[in-house]
């Protein structure tokens, strides 16, 4: 396997993922512009947090008024998901080097996990590619990033506007879920949560409680619907 | 946002988000999580979400000025469940919900 072969193939996987990562990084990039962070900083952010769920959380979050620590709680809560992505990612990094192995799970997001996946599970595909990948989507959406901050200072785009992009992921990966019966409880919690806890005033920590709140909704629910069925057995 | 309250940001969910996809990787070859901790992992992408479309949309008393324009965000919504349903393309979806959100607001 040569590395130019290596490259094309890479580049070929992660085409998709880069032009969407410009479509949501720009606007994430205004976002940024609007609290008052410049383009380095959002090139920092995108390189080094690389999370895009995250990086529109945090403008939107401080832009309410959240105290600091409830952001850094919420996005990491929201970030948790990570954790599957790498476990079930394991296996097929058995056999790479530790270095590698690192830079690999490091630069992992929803995007590129989806894309590296489909093909570990056909086969022919390698760390090495994958890693590729993920560096590629990096670096499309770092620059997008610093893109829409320059582009935010310019054009006077209103911010309703540019955050509904987000908006609009979310809803795509909420919406993709699979519709089992634990998955809708733990959608409808949430959402009734996060509503409870600004009708409460607390705004700042509404989507990390919600989304606490609908887990253990849906776990305990699952956990009654389990032993029922054992029961019936 | 001044440096101090970047930098705090960037370093703590940094190392947050970091942990969340390296530890399992190098601790999990050959095995695998138990039965309950993976239940709950696979509950927190719907909650997680949910729960941010839920903070994105709605707010206690948003209707008061009128029914329009505040219902404009909900509409869009709904049409980009049917953009998610059909094409599962993140993509496609945000490009729909702008451009129908810019429309409706001008309406």
């Amino acid at each position: 396997m040569n590395t130019r072969e290596d490259i094309s193939q890479a580049l070929r996987a992660a085409l998709p993922i880069m032009l969407g990562y410009v479509a949501i990084g720009i606007p994430c990039g205004i976002l940024c512009d609007s609290i008052g962070l410049n383009a380095f900083q959002a090139f920092l952010l995108s390189y080094l947090f690389y999370s895009g769920a995250g990086q529109f959380m945090i403008p939107n979050m401080w832009l309410m008024g959240a105290p600091l620590a409830s952001i850094i709680a919420s996005v990491s809560f929201v970030n948790t998901r990570q954790v599957l992505y790498s476990a079930s990612l394991a296996p097929y990094a058995e056999r790479a080097s530790k270095p590698l192995a690192f830079l690999f799970a490091y630069s992992v997001t929803d995007e590129s996990y989806g894309v590296n996946i489909a093909r570990f599970r056909e086969g022919e595909w390698s760390v090495k590619r994958a890693t590729m990948v993920n560096l590629f989507s990096c670096t499309s959406w770092a620059v997008s990033n610093a893109v829409g901050v320059v582009l935010g200072s310019y054009l006077g785009i209103p911010l309703a506007i540019a955050s509904f992009a987000m908006t609009s992921i979310f809803i795509c990966l909420a919406a993709t879920q699979n519709l089992t019966a634990e998955n809708v409880v733990a959608m409808v919690f949430a959402a009734a949560g996060v509503f409870a806890c600004k009708l409460l005033g607390l705004g700042g920590v509404a989507v990390l409680l919600g989304a606490v709140a609908g887990v253990a909704a849906a776990f305990a629910f699952g956990s009654v619907r389990a032993k029922r069925a054992k029961r019936e057995a | 946002m001044g440096w101090m309250d970047f930098w705090i940001v960037l370093v703590c969910c940094t190392l947050t988000i970091a942990a969340c996809r390296v530890i399992p990787l190098f601790l999990l070859k050959g095995r695998t999580l138990p039965d309950g901790v993976h239940r709950a992992l696979e509950l927190i992408p719907p909650a997680a979400f949910a729960a941010l479309v839920a903070n994105d949309l709605l707010t206690p008393g948003m209707f008061d000025a009128g029914l329009w324009p505040a219902a404009a965000p909900l509409v869009a919504a709904l049409l980009v469940i049917v953009v998610a349903r059909l094409t599962k393309s993140l993509l496609w979806c945000a490009v729909a919900g702008v451009a129908v959100y810019a429309l409706l607001l001008m309406l």
